[in-house]
C-alpha cells in the first residue's frame, strides 16, 4: 500500500516553521517505501490552515515539518496523519531517516556541538 | 568625575564624605576591570532577559537561561544548529537581520528590533522582539552576534486587555442617532462629568454605563452598580455610603457602593427609585466629594464618578417630586438619550443579522440569514422590550431553527399571531442573508 508523505521545505531544509512554509516537498513511497512519484509545490503564500486543507485535499499519509503550533499538530493527528514535527535538518536527509523508520519529532539532523 | 573634588563651601557632610573617599584610579578602558577576560556566557545567563550568541554562519554558540526556558531547548543541545531552526522566529525566514546586513556588505548595521512570534518545543507561539546586535574585532570584521530575544507575552495581553477597554463595548447600532451616541461616546468617557442616561427599558442603558466606565480613565478601577430598590432607608443608607465602625465585631465597619467605587465608576440605574432622603445625601456627596458613613462622624473623601440612569423622562420625575430638581441638574451635566427600538428604523435588520451572527456561533449552528415572511414579520412589530427583546427572538429563533434560514415558524408564537405583509424583493433581507453566507464561506 503506497504512502504519501509531505515534507515541508525551507531551500532544502525541512522548513523551521509549519505555517510559514511555502513550498513542500510530495513524495509518495510503495509497500516496501521504494519512491515511486516525487512533486514540489509552490504555494501562493504561506498559510497553515491553507496548508492544513492541501494536506487532506491530497490525503498524506505523514507529514514532515519544523515547529508547528498546538491547534494545527492536533488537528491534523485528530485526521489521523502521523505528524513528525520540530525536525531541523536537510530535507532529503528527514525523509531518508523516516523510510528507515529512525525519525521522530524533534529530531535535530544538523551537526552538532562544535561550536560548544 | 572620578576624583573630582567639590570646591569649598559645601555641607560638611558632603566634605567628609568626599575626602574620605579614596581616589579613584584613572578609567582605563575593558582591560582594567578585566572585563576582556570576562567568562561572556557567564555574563549573559544571569540576564533577565534571553540571549543567543551566534557565529557568523549564524549558527548557535550559547544560550542563557531565559532563551532555553522560552524556546524548549537546551543551549549544548542545538550548539552548532542554524539559528532559525531553534528560534523558529516569523524573521528568521524572509527577515532576517543578519542575512540581510550581509547582502548589503555592511556586517556592523544592525541593532534594530523587529516584533514577531517564534514556536517554541512545546508548540507555543510567542510574541518576541528580536534585536540583533554584531559583535565586531577592531578591524570592523564580524565575530559574531548577540541575538537578543525579548518575551512579549505579558505586553501583548497587557495590549489586548486595553484594546477591548477602549471599545465601546456591545453597543451596536447604525442609525444616525446611535451612530452620534457611539461618536461622542469616547469624549464624554474621557471627561470626568456626571451623566445622565435616559431610555426606555431594554434600550441599553446598563451597557452604555459599562462602555462609558470601559472607555474612561476610569476603566482600571470598579464599576458598581446600584439598584437602589425598595428597602428601609436606614438600610439603604448602609447600603450606598457605608457604616462606620463601633465596637465589637458585629459593628465592623462596612463599606457602602460609594467606598466600593473608590476612584471608578457609580452606576445608579434608576435614580428615581432613590428616596428623596437618599438624593438629597447623593446632591451633598457630589457637590462635596466625601460622604459620612451611617453611624459616623468623619467625613470620607471620596473619588467616584456618578453615572445615573432612569427609564422616565427625568422632567416629568421632577414634576411628579419623585425626583430633587436640584439633583437632575447636577446628574443632567452630560445627557445620553438611547432611543427606542421602534425609533431606529433600519437598525432592526441591522440588530437581527448582528444577534443572528452571535446566536449561531454560540449554539454552533449554521443559521445564515431570515426568510423573507420571518423578516417581514420582525420588521413590522414595534418591541415594547425593544434591544433586550429583539436580542431575546433571534436568540429563541436560532436555537429551533434547524436550518440555515429563519422562518417565521422558528419565532416566538405571540409574533406570529399578527402576520405581516412580505416584501418579496427588500434588498435588506437579501443583503443580510448574502453577508452571513459570505462570512461563513470566509470562516
Amino acid at each position: 500500500m503506497a504512502t504519501k508523505i509531505l515534507l515541508t521545505l525551507y531551500r532544502d531544509e525541512v522548513a523551521p516553521r509549519f505555517d510559514l512554509a511555502s513550498e513542500v516537498l510530495l513524495v509518495i513511497v510503495d509497500a516496501d517505501n521504494r519512491e515511486v512519484r516525487r512533486q514540489e509545490l509552490v504555494l501562493a503564500h504561506a498559510n497553515a490552515d491553507e496548508l492544513c486543507d492541501l494536506i487532506l485535499d491530497r490525503e498524506v499519509d505523514v507529514l514532515i515539518t519544523g515547529g508547528m503550533e498546538e491547534e494545527h499538530y492536533h488537528y491534523l493527528r485528530w485526521k489521523r496523519l502521523t505528524v513528525l514535527d520540530g525536525v531541523a535538518g536537510l530535507a532529503e536527509e528527514a525523509l531518508a531517516r523516516f523510510l528507515r523508520g529512525e525519525l521522530e519529532s524533534g529530531d535535530i539532523l544538523f551537526p552538532r556541538g562544535q561550536h560548544a | 568625575m572620578y576624583g573630582q573634588r567639590f570646591p569649598p563651601g559645601g555641607t560638611n557632610v558632603e566634605n567628609d564624605t568626599m575626602t574620605s573617599r579614596a581616589p579613584s584610579a584613572a578609567f582605563t578602558g575593558l582591560a582594567a576591570a578585566s572585563l576582556d577576560q570576562a567568562d561572556l556566557a557567564r555574563i549573559l545567563l544571569a540576564l533577565p532577559f534571553g540571549v543567543a550568541v551566534l557565529d557568523r554562519e549564524r549558527r548557535m554558540l550559547f544560550m542563557n537561561g531565559v532563551l532555553e526556558r522560552l524556546t524548549g531547548f537546551a543551549s549544548a543541545e542545538v550548539s552548532g544548529v542554524p539559528c532559525r531552526h531553534v528560534l523558529r522566529g516569523s524573521f528568521c525566514l524572509h527577515a532576517c537581520p543578519r542575512v540581510a546586513c550581509a547582502k548589503s556588505g555592511d556586517p556592523a548595521c544592525g541593532g534594530e528590533s523587529l516584533e514577531g512570534t517564534l514556536i517554541n518545543r512545546h508548540r507555543r507561539k510567542v510574541p518576541v522582539r528580536l534585536t540583533s546586535v554584531p559583535v565586531l574585532d577592531a578591524a570592523g570584521a564580524l565575530l559574531c552576534s548577540l541575538d537578543v530575544i525579548e518575551d512579549l507575552s505579558a505586553l501583548k495581553e497587557l495590549e489586548a486587555r486595553l484594546t477591548r477597554t477602549a471599545g465601546p463595548g456591545a453597543i451596536v447600532g447604525r442609525c444616525s442617532v446611535m451612530e452620534h451616541l457611539l461618536r461622542i461616546l469616547p469624549a464624554v468617557a474621557a471627561s470626568d462629568s456626571t451623566v445622565l442616561l435616559t431610555g426606555e427599558s431594554g434600550t441599553g442603558k446598563d451597557l452604555l454605563a459599562e462602555a462609558l466606565h470601559r472607555a474612561s480613565p476610569r476603566a482600571r478601577e470598579s464599576f458598581v452598580r446600584v439598584n437602589a430598590t425598595p428597602m428601609p432607608e436606614a438600610l439603604l443608607d448602609v447600603e450606598l455610603f457605608g457604616q462606620a465602625g463601633g465596637a465589637g465585631e458585629q459593628n465592623a465597619p462596612r463599606p457602602g457602593k460609594f467606598q466600593l467605587a473608590q476612584n471608578g465608576t457609580l452606576y445608579l440605574s434608576e435614580i428615581a427609585d432613590m428616596p428623596l432622603a437618599q438624593q438629597g445625601r447623593l446632591l451633598r456627596l457630589l457637590d462635596e466629594k466625601a460622604v459620612v458613613p451611617a453611624g459616623g462622624e468623619r467625613p470620607m473623601r471620596l473619588n467616584v464618578r456618578v453615572v445615573a440612569a432612569t427609564g422616565r423622562d427625568p422632567e416629568a420625575l421632577v414634576k411628579a417630586g419623585l425626583l430633587r430638581e436640584d439633583l437632575f441638574h447636577r446628574l443632567n451635566a452630560v445627557r445620553l438619550h438611547l432611543p427606542p427600538v421602534r425609533e431606529r428604523g433600519e437598525d432592526v435588520q441591522f440588530l437581527l443579522t448582528h444577534f443572528l451572527g452571535l446566536y449561531a456561533a454560540k449554539f454552533r449552528k449554521q443559521v445564515l440569514g431570515f426568510s423573507e415572511a420571518a423578516v417581514a414579520l420582525l420588521s413590522a412589530y414595534d418591541y415594547p422590550g425593544n434591544v433586550r427583546e429583539l436580542r431575546n427572538i433571534v436568540e429563541y429563533a436560532v436555537m429551533v431553527c434547524p436550518g440555515e434560514l429563519v422562518g417565521p415558524e422558528h419565532l416566538p408564537p405571540y409574533l406570529r399571531s399578527a402576520p405581516a405583509e412580505v416584501h418579496g424583493d427588500d434588498p435588506v433581507v437579501k443583503t443580510a442573508a448574502e453577508r452571513a453566507k459570505h462570512s461563513r464561506k470566509k470562516a
